[in-house]
This record gives C-alpha cells, sequence and structure tokens, in this order.
C-alpha cells in the first residue's frame, strides 16, 4: 500500500500528543455512503457539522471541517464503489476516516495536484470531477493521511484541531 | 444564552390552543413545544418566519400588528407600502387606485417601497463590488433570513448587505425632507409601513442595526385589506378623484426571483432563493464555500418572495403574476435619486454590524457540551424514533435534548408510554 501524508505546519507536535493519549472518542458517528449516490451524499458532513454546532465548535473552524468532510464524502460517492465515513469527535478536535471498497488510488501524488481528475461523465454531469477534492481537503485539514494502492481499497482520514 | 428579551410580532391565545403540535412540526427553528396541551414560543429561537401563523387551524397563534388609529398621535401621517401589496387586487383595480386607498385611511402622504427599487439596485451592486472579499454577499431585506443567520448561521453575518432595507431607506429619506418641508418635530411626524408578513412588523418594533429612530408602527395587508376594499369602491365610482404617482417598474422588488434578475450583470452573478427550506438549505451550502461562485444571493423566507407573506389575502403565484403585469404595462414616474446617493455615500444608510444569537449550542464549555450530547444520545436510543411530534418537541431528538436541558422527562413520549402499559398488564 502506497501512504500519503501531510501535515500543516506548526501542528507536528499537536499531533505527536494526539497519537500518544489513549483516550475513546467522546462522540462517533457512522455514515454509510453508497456508490455514485448524489442526492445523498453530503449528509454525512452536513450531520457531522450540526454536531459540531451544538458542541459550540468555532464558526470558521467549523467550515474548514464542512469543507474537508463534504469532499471526502463526495469523492467516496463519485470514484468507489461505496463506503462509509466515521467521525470521531474529541474535546478538542475531530478525526474523520473514510473508508471505502475500491477501486484504489493507482497515483496519490498525481491525485493530490489540483485540476487533475479521473472523473467519469456521469460524475462530471452532476457538475463534480474538477480535480479540487483532494487537494481542498488537504489546505482545511491540520493532518491528511490517505493509504491506497490500484485494485485495493482507499483509506482518507484527516485530523482539524478546534483551536 | 443572550440576556436580551426578543420582541416577536406572534401571540399565542391558550384558550384557542387544542395542543394538536402543527405549530411544532412546521418551525424551522424548533422554537415552539407543546406542554401541557398548551403552544408556547422560544423567543430566542423565533425568527418570525409566520409558518405556526399560516399552519393553526385554531385561531390561536395571530399575529399582532398595531391598531390603525395609533397614526392619530401624529401631526403629519406617511405610509410607505411595501410592492407586494400591489398584487393582492383583482385586475380591475389599478395600481393608482389601491394605491390612493391607503392615503384615504388617513394618511397625509404615502410612499411605496418601488421607488427606490432602482436605487437599490445601484447600491447592490455598488456594494458587492467594494466587498469583493466576502463573497457571496447575501441579501437582508427579509428580517426572517437575517434573524435565520443570526440564529443557525453565525459565521455567515459578515456575508450579510450591511444597509438598510428600502423601506428603511424610504423612512430615513422622509423624515428629513417633511420636517424641513412642513416644519415639524421629528416626533410630530408618524411614519408607518404596510407591511405583508410578521417578520416586518417584528423588524418595526426591533429592528436590528439600525442606528437612527426609524419608523412608528407597522399594519399588515391583511388587516387593513377590508377597510381598503370600501375605500377601492368608492373610488372606483369616482374615478376622476384618483390622482396619485406610480412606479410599475420598481414593483420587481417584491418578487426574489426578478429581484436577482436585475442585479445580475456582466461582473456580478446572483443567484434567487425563496421559502424558508430552501434558504436553510442554501445557506448550509454556502458555509460550506459550495456557492463561492456567486457575488450575489437574493434571500426571502416566503414562497416567491414578498408575495408570499403570511399576512397577504392573495395566493403567491397568482400575486407574483399580476405584479408582473403591472411592470410589463406600466410606465414608471421618473425619480430624482440624486438626494439618496448624497446620503448614502455619507453612510447615512450603513447598520450596526450584526450580531449572532446562537441557539445551538448545548454548554459553553465543550467539555459540558460534549457530556450533554452523550447523553442526549443515550436518551435518543431509547426513543422511538417516529418524530410524531405527540410528546409536544417537534422530533425525537427535540426531545432527547428538551430532557437533557431539563425541560421535559422521558414520560413526555406517548409511544413509550404506551409501550410500557402494555408490558404492565402482560
Amino acid at each position: 500500500m502506497a501512504d500519503y501524508w501531510n501535515i500543516a505546519p506548526g501542528m507536528e507536535n499537536a499531533l505527536k500528543e494526539c497519537f500518544s493519549r489513549e483516550v475513546e472518542a467522546d462522540v462517533t458517528l457512522e455514515f454509510v455512503i453508497p456508490e455514485k449516490d448524489f442526492n445523498n451524499a453530503g449528509k454525512g458532513s452536513s450531520e457531522v457539522k450540526n454536531l459540531l454546532k451544538r458542541l459550540g465548535v468555532d464558526s470558521e473552524i467549523l467550515r474548514r471541517i464542512a469543507v474537508a468532510s463534504y469532499e471526502a464524502e463526495i469523492n467516496v460517492a463519485a470514484h468507489s464503489v461505496g463506503g462509509k465515513m466515521t467521525s470521531l469527535i474529541y474535546d478538542d478536535m475531530i478525526h474523520i476516516k473514510f473508508e471505502d471498497n475500491g477501486p484504489g488510488i493507482a497515483d496519490i501524488k498525481q491525485a493530490m495536484v489540483p485540476g487533475y481528475s479521473t472523473a467519469d461523465d456521469l460524475v462530471r454531469e452532476f457538475g463534480f470531477g474538477a480535480g479540487l477534492g483532494l487537494p481542498n481537503i488537504e489546505k482545511n485539514s491540520d493532518a491528511l493521511h490517505i493509504s491506497s494502492e490500484a485494485g485495493q481499497a482507499t483509506l482518507v482520514e484527516f485530523l482539524i484541531f478546534f483551536s | 444564552m443572550s440576556e436580551t428579551k426578543y420582541f416577536h410580532a406572534i401571540q399565542i391565545l391558550e384558550d384557542n390552543c387544542t395542543g394538536c403540535t402543527a405549530c411544532v412540526r412546521v418551525c424551522p427553528t424548533e422554537a415552539i413545544r407543546v406542554r401541557d396541551r398548551k403552544a408556547s414560543l422560544d423567543p430566542n429561537r423565533c425568527i418570525d418566519c409566520g409558518n405556526c401563523v399560516t399552519v393553526c387551524q385554531f385561531h390561536a397563534i395571530i399575529p399582532s400588528s398595531d391598531p390603525l388609529d395609533i397614526i392619530n398621535k401624529f401631526k403629519y401621517k406617511v405610509a410607505i407600502i411595501s410592492s407586494s401589496y400591489f398584487g393582492q387586487f383583482t385586475e380591475d383595480i389599478s395600481y393608482g387606485i389601491a394605491k390612493q386607498a391607503i392615503l384615504e385611511l388617513g394618511f397625509n402622504e404615502v410612499a411605496e417601497e418601488a421607488m427606490v427599487t432602482e436605487f437599490m439596485i445601484s447600491m447592490i451592486r455598488d456594494y458587492i463590488r467594494d466587498n469583493r472579499d466576502k463573497r457571496p454577499i447575501l441579501s437582508s431585506n427579509c428580517p426572517a433570513v437575517v434573524r435565520m443567520i443570526q440564529v443557525k448561521f453565525p459565521a455567515l453575518l459578515p456575508n450579510l448587505f450591511h444597509q438598510e432595507a428600502p423601506m428603511s431607506i424610504l423612512t430615513r429619506y422622509l423624515r428629513e425632507k417633511i420636517s424641513a418641508r412642513e416644519k415639524l418635530a421629528d416626533n410630530e411626524i408618524g411614519i408607518f409601513l404596510i407591511v405583508p408578513c410578521v417578520a416586518h412588523v417584528t423588524a418595526v418594533h426591533q429592528p436590528e442595526g439600525a442606528y437612527k429612530h426609524l419608523q412608528d408602527g407597522a399594519f399588515s395587508t391583511g388587516m387593513i385589506y377590508g377597510k381598503v376594499r370600501e375605500i377601492i369602491k368608492k373610488l372606483q365610482n369616482n374615478p376622476e378623484q384618483v390622482d396619485i404617482d406610480t412606479y410599475p417598474q420598481g414593483l420587481t422588488w417584491a418578487l426574489s426571483g426578478v429581484q436577482a434578475e436585475l442585479v445580475d450583470c456582466e461582473d456580478i452573478r446572483a443567484l434567487s432563493v425563496n421559502g424558508v427550506e430552501n434558504v436553510m438549505d442554501i445557506l448550509s451550502r454556502v458555509e460550506d464555500h459550495y456557492l463561492d461562485q456567486y457575488d450575489y444571493i437574493v434571500l426571502r423566507s416566503c414562497t416567491n418572495g414578498c408575495v408570499g407573506g403570511c399576512l397577504n389575502v392573495e395566493n403567491p403565484f397568482v400575486a407574483m403574476s399580476r405584479i408582473k403585469k403591472m411592470i410589463k404595462e406600466g410606465e414608471s414616474k421618473d425619480i430624482n435619486v440624486d438626494d439618496l446617493e448624497v446620503l448614502y455615500h455619507q453612510g447615512e444608510f450603513a447598520v450596526v454590524p450584526l450580531t449572532p444569537r446562537p441557539i445551538m449550542e448545548l454548554d459553553k464549555d465543550i467539555k459540558n457540551a460534549i457530556k450533554k450530547m452523550k447523553r442526549i444520545n443515550e436518551f435518543l436510543t431509547m426513543l422511538p424514533g417516529l418524530n410524531c411530534s405527540a410528546c409536544g418537541s417537534p422530533t425525537c431528538y427535540a426531545l432527547a435534548e428538551d430532557i437533557v436541558m431539563g425541560t421535559a422527562s422521558i414520560d413526555d413520549c406517548v409511544v413509550l408510554l404506551k409501550r410500557h402499559s402494555k408490558e404492565g398488564d402482560e
């Protein structure tokens, strides 16, 4: 499996601290994302957004979380045969994992280039597939990890701190 | 929670309320609960959209507007008419007659929103060009939309068009002009609005962001309609008495779609959205930065815009069609807006930056909020998930939240109660 990591500058220590602690998430939300279901794609991230509003998360941070999770959710719906979204909410950050059932990303580095897309016509018809999904997730998250390979399942996960 | 006491132009008449929960289910901000078989309104959550007024079949939720005779407290009385008013009459009643009828209710002068539409459009374009960093700019004319953003989408407050709405701009302008012309003090001039909805009545009594004294009262179209019809009949029989200027080209303000088309131009892309559910959906997407391609979004809480106001008498689609016909067939009197331009550039129409009225937070402290969230989820797993509202809360989630916030109990769930009593029998 190929792995891709990106850590926002200045976030290294916060990340180290959060990897070393062994606490379970305070609130966990799971959401199934069916293949090419654009009518419902976005509902998972919208539910997470509403939950975070109830927790009083700062509105600018909320917008970053909303953008990153929406992009990732659409990616799963558009490019995979379906998967799920798991949101792990702690009192200082959110960790969202997107796991699909393939077909995998052949070249993650290339997928990170803004404007590059493998989206098919159906996806483009819905107005998606501009090739900005992964770059947008990277831009809005404090840490991003992608693990994939052609023919395999893909894991996209990111962390965003609340302050 | 904020300490401010919020005024709402809605009254719940307990004697008429049957506790049917129809209002609970249509409230977009979950502001209504039925407890002990009576509806009650949370003033912090209510945005005055009027859904509950429309849905209540028992006349238990009624709009409060001012009694017409309050105008007699003033020496000089002015009415400013919402554009939607002109869509409320059958086509044999002319624009001029409908307008003059308002004058004859006892006013010294009538003005109408339509007079400043053209000026508004150029002001909006100007504002958008000056605020390119805040894409998209959101229209602020609908008071229900402004409150919706304050309570549910506070991150979008800076995007609101921070200038007064047309009827308030006219109020400021007329007050100055009349006071100079008639040599009257500010408190001798009474300026009143003829409005299509609850939200505008509320806004007159508790304006958001106003720097100065604006209007002295508001009358709903529905409330004055009977009287107006009588005057109209009289005027129709004496057409020679009808002598008043009209501004059909400006009536576009009542229609959210047409307003967006007018603002739209080479360097400004505009979108029009109406209906409170649609507005919420769009605001959520704006929050996610998914509509950044638009420079301006016209947002109106009612169907088709102000023609859909809950205190109008005509169906919003019929009213819209009539107004479109007037725009097409009529000719506007020329208006000189130079004075308004000057006032705008002096910053006279600016409003105080709008502040949030958050209703979503469970607790100021995130650790406590998480604790509450966990307890809500625990209760949620116990509840049946039917969202039947029989408990008096709009959904099972809302009931779970109410239980945790201490305003309801799990025994309020009728379905659980029935299940338990069955188990008890067996």
